[in-house]
Order: C-alpha cells, then structure tokens, then sequence
C-alpha cells in the first residue's frame, strides 16, 4: 500500500540522508534524460522525413527532347582513350514543381528589385474587370531539384555480344568468338581480347583496329560458328556511362512572386485575369516594372515549374 | 501488504550501503548528443517560373545545355557540312565519289554522320557513407579550382583534423564534395560538422554536412544522324592540307556530282589524328 511507500522512504531518509538525496538527484536526472531521448527521437523522426522529401525531389526519370548539333571546331586529341571512344556530355538541371493553389497566381518580373519591392509592398489593390481585389505579394517557397553532368563513352574498338549460345565450356567458347570475329569477309577484325560471361551469355570483344566496330554495329546480329552450325548473336555499341558533379540545390525564388487573394475571382475566365493582373503590375507607379510572364489558377490548382 | 520495489531496495540492510553503490550520473548533465542539425545545408541556386505548366507529360522536366560530342576522326579524313541537307542525302547516295584533280582521280569513301545523343536518363539520390559537402568557402577567394581543392584535400585527408584518405574530390556550385576511402570517416567529420580551415594565408569556418550522391539507374543512348554533314573518309596520302581542303569543297559543290552549297569542309592530314567537336546548334 502508498503508505507503507511513504514509511519506508521516510525511513530510509532519516537513515542514510546522503543516499537518498543522491538518489533522488540520479531520479531526476534520468527522467530529464528520458525528456531528452523521445525529444531527439521525435527530431530523428523528423530528419527521417525531411531526407525522405529530398530525396523524392532529388529523382529524375526523364526523356531527353532531340537537340539538332552542328560542327564547331576540330582539336587535338589529348590522349589514346580519348581516340578510342566517341564521347558525349551534357549538363542536366532537373526543374522544380510548384503547386499553384485556387485563387493564386505567380508572376515573374524581368528585374529582381521590382519582384522584391512588390513582396515588400505586401497588399495591392488590383482592378480586374471592373472589381477592386485586394492581392497579397508573397515569396515562392520552393523545392529542392538536382543538377549533374552525364558523360558517355561509345567505344570504337569494343562491342557487346549477347545471346551467345551455352553450347560449350568457357574457354573454348572464348576461342570461337574470337575465331568468327576475326572473319574480315563478316566485317570482323583482328581481336585484342575476349571478355566472355558464360552465365550472363555475354561477352566484350576488342578489336585491335578502330573502324571494325562501326563495321560490326551497322548490323544488329553477327555470325558465329560452332563446330559445323552457324548462329546469329546479337552485336550492340559498348558504351560507359557516368555521372559527375551531381548536386542537390535548393530553388529560391528572386524574380517571381506569389499572388493570393483571387479566391472569388473563379468565376472568370484566367487569360482575362492574367492580363490584368499584368498591365497593373507593370505600371511603376503601382509599384511594379516590366513583367516576363504571369499565370493564375482560378478553379483548379496547376503544376508549374521553375528553371535556372 | 504489496511494496512496491524502490532503486536501492538491494543494499537496504543496515550499514550495508556505502557511497559507491550509488551510481553518480552527475556526469549526464550534458546534452546526450550533439545537436542534430535542422537541415544538412545544400546550394541555393535562383530560379524563375518562365511559363511552364504541366499539361499531361508534354515537355521534359530537366534542361538539357552544355551538349558537347567529341567524335575522333582518323587521318586521311575529312568533314563536309552542307547548307542544305538534302544535298547531303543526294551526295551519300554513293558510297564511293571520284574526285577529279588535274592528272588523276581520288578515290574516296562518303558516309554518313551519325552521333550518340542522350534519350532518355533515370537518376536518383541518396545519403553517401563515404562523401561529405564542404560549404562556407567565401567568394573571391584568389584560389584556383586545383588549388581550392588540393588545400581542401590536405586538411581532411589527415587524421589528426578527424578526416582520413581522401578517394575522390568535386568542385560544385557552391561547395566542394570529398569522397573517402575508409568508412567511418564522413560520419565522423558530419559529427563534428564546423572546422577552422587554412586556405592560402587566412583560416575559414567551414561547415561539413552529408552529401546526396547520385545514383544512375538508366541512360539510353541512341544514334542520331547530323543531317548536313557527310564523313569523307580514305583518302589517299597525294595532297596537302589547304589543296585538299580546296580539292574536296569545289568537288561537292558541283551540282552534276549532286553536290550543292558547301558550308563547310575539315580535313585531318594523313597519318595525323583529330577530334571533332560538335555542341548544340542554338547555343
């Protein structure tokens, strides 16, 4: 029962003060400590989401669109390595979301003073079709993107054979790739060496000479010959790719502002609004300047996106 | 009657406890770890809403610049750019052209150009063991990208500053990446997080943090052709540089050879090896 509690720490405290006061300090140390674990497992958990939300923003599954290239200069190369591959590189900026609620519009000014002045101003009384709105000037809070260059090497001196059949041991399957391949009346070349995965029905073969290669990839299959039969393997580019410079960023918004306050305005058509919205904005005596772009969402929200 | 048991409920006997039996976590009074940061800190970079919305999945997501193709071209060889490409079609329609010069004829091969372009990537990102980013280098540090990198490198590569043997190094918009060897080292430095470091005759705050390295999980390439340009290939060892290059353009000018406007001609001498470089037509 409590009181029995109560009786016995009574007695233990007339008994061994020291002890029991040192006790009682540990006591409350260990609960202050307790305070502490759930408060930083609560941060952990938090950290735990916020590296989650970059990671998703930090993802691209992308379709690169046809870009036409033209001739710009000849150089010399700087090594063999650099001979032997066709070499490729591009930098690539994924753009940023931005969910544009009901009743919002973004709106981009060429300069960024003007974009900050309007945001320092706060409200704006915008006439739009006959109607006095109040709109608020807010900064665009934005994601995270990532940026990386992509380099690529297509070999000229190798190629990847796939389908090869699994008729015979490692070694003199090896041979008789580097056999077929070396038949210049196939197209074949002179083999500086054979990679052959047996498990994987693969291999990577070298050619001594570039151009063979070329030859080779201007069909997608090649024969080999085994024994008396002849099958056709499947001949593909050898290319490396790699990333460099990847990075995370973290957008900011300097010359674009938000817009909110349109809520009632959902009636209207949002061209029409946008066109108001921009032939005040740009007049310096409302205190805006020239105007680059300007979107709203009226009935429903819109996914923008933000570039470098 | 129920006791319930109380912490030195053990050593009640009488004159059984001493001192000691009592643990002291005085020693505890400190914060039981370092502060976790809010947020690991990454670049900002500006950006601006242009225009773009998302109307189903018509436009790329990402921008694509600085495209560059470095393509080798063997010796005896040459590039030959029309202004038109159907005269470039007109002109690969056969394999071998006859080049009249004075006494005698070449004989060379035509084909045409086709470079590797870049069609579809899939990347994502994720928490590197072995990677940090250092951020805080001041602007207008009169410091070469070599020489930022190289004191960076000196710095966390010694065990005695918490860093360890550093494997790879990455000058980013914004901060430097520096990959290491041994694991344990990256976490070790992100603890710690803010180091005074040397560069050039000032020391600098420094902040380390984890680094988002980026994993790539598909790239396809495919070949693409250049429309206007032609390769022109073995050709014989009779003329030199400047004649040939005069040789070749007043050929694919003639119309009777299906030739037409010719915009521009290279040529890589015999026995000589050049790249040719090739960048986006609008950059």
């Amino acid at each position: 029962m409590a009181t029995d509690e109560v009786d016995i720490k009574q007695a233990l405290k007339e008994e061994w003060p020291d002890e029991v006061m040192k006790d009682e300090q540990n006591q409350k140390l260990i609960d202050g400590l307790e305070k502490e674990i759930i408060q930083l497992e609560e941060e952990l958990q938090k950290h735990k989401a916020e590296l989650q939300e970059t990671t998703r923003n930090s993802q691209i599954h992308e379709d690169i669109p046809e870009t036409k290239i033209k001739f710009t200069a000849l150089e010399n190369p700087e090594s063999d390595r650099q001979f032997s591959n066709i070499s490729y590189s591009c930098q690539v900026n994924s753009k940023v979301p931005y969910e544009l609620q009901k009743g919002q519009a973004l709106i981009t000014f060429e300069k960024e003073e003007v974009a900050q002045k309007v945001i320092r101003m706060e409200s704006h009384h915008v006439q739009i079709q006959g109607v006095k709105v109040k709109v608020m000037a807010k900064p665009v809070s934005l994601k995270s993107g990532i940026r990386f260059q992509v380099h690529v090497e297509v070999s000229k001196m190798k190629i990847n054979v796939t389908e090869i059949p699994d008729e015979l041991p490692e070694s003199q399957m090896r041979d008789k790739l580097e056999l077929s391949f070396s038949k210049s009346r196939n197209g074949g070349g002179e083999v500086e060496c054979v990679e052959y995965d047996r498990q994987a029905r693969s291999a990577v073969i070298t050619f001594v000479e570039s151009g063979v290669a070329d030859r080779i990839l201007k069909m997608d299959d090649y024969p080999l010959y085994i024994n008396e039969n002849c099958h056709r393997v499947m001949v593909a580019p050898y290319t490396e790719t790699h990333l460099e410079k990847f990075q995370v960023f973290s957008g900011v918004s300097k010359n674009t502002v938000l817009l909110i306050g349109l809520e009632d305005l959902w009636m209207k058509d949002e061209e029409t609004v946008e066109d108001f919205i921009n032939i005040h904005f740009q007049r310096e005596k409302n205190g805006g300047g020239e105007v680059e772009v300007v979107k709203c969402s009226l009935r429903q929200p819109h996914i923008v996106y933000f570039e470098e | 009657m129920a006791i319930a048991p109380v912490a030195y409920g053990s050593s009640l006997a009488r004159g059984q406890i001493r001192a000691t039996d009592t643990p002291d976590l005085s020693r505890l009074h400190q914060p039981l770890l370092p502060h976790l940061q809010v947020q690991f800190p990454v670049p900002e970079v500006p950006l601006v809403f242009r225009g773009h919305i998302q109307q189903g999945r018509e436009m790329a997501k990402c921008v694509v610049s600085n495209l560059q193709i470095c393509y080798p071209l063997p010796g005896g060889s040459a590039l030959v750019t029309f202004d038109d490409p159907n005269v470039a079609k007109q002109v690969l329609q056969q394999k071998e052209h006859k080049i009249d010069v004075e006494e005698f004829r070449l004989r060379v091969q035509v084909q045409p150009l086709e470079l590797p372009m870049l069609t579809t990537i899939q990347v994502s990102s994720q928490l590197s063991d072995q990677k940090v980013l250092i951020s805080g280098i001041p602007a207008g540090l009169k410091l070469s990208e070599e020489e930022l990198l190289d004191k960076l490198e000196i710095f966390f590569g010694k065990t005695k500053n918490g860093g360890g043997d550093v494997e790879t190094r990455e000058l980013l918009q914004g901060g430097v990446m520096l990959g290491f060897t041994k694991d344990g080292v990256a976490q070790q430095l992100c603890q710690k997080g803010q180091f005074t470091v040397p560069l050039g005759k000032q020391q600098f705050p420094l902040r380390v943090s984890p680094y988002l390295s980026g994993k790539l999980h598909k790239a396809e390439v495919r070949s693409q052709p250049v429309p206007q340009s032609v390769l022109v290939l073995n050709i014989p060892d009779v003329l030199d540089g400047p004649e040939l290059q005069d040789i070749l353009e007043i050929h694919f000018q003639k119309p009777t050879r299906g030739g037409g406007e010719v915009e521009a001609v290279t040529v890589v001498p015999t026995g000589q090896r050049r790249l040719a470089v090739f960048t986006a037509r609008w950059s």
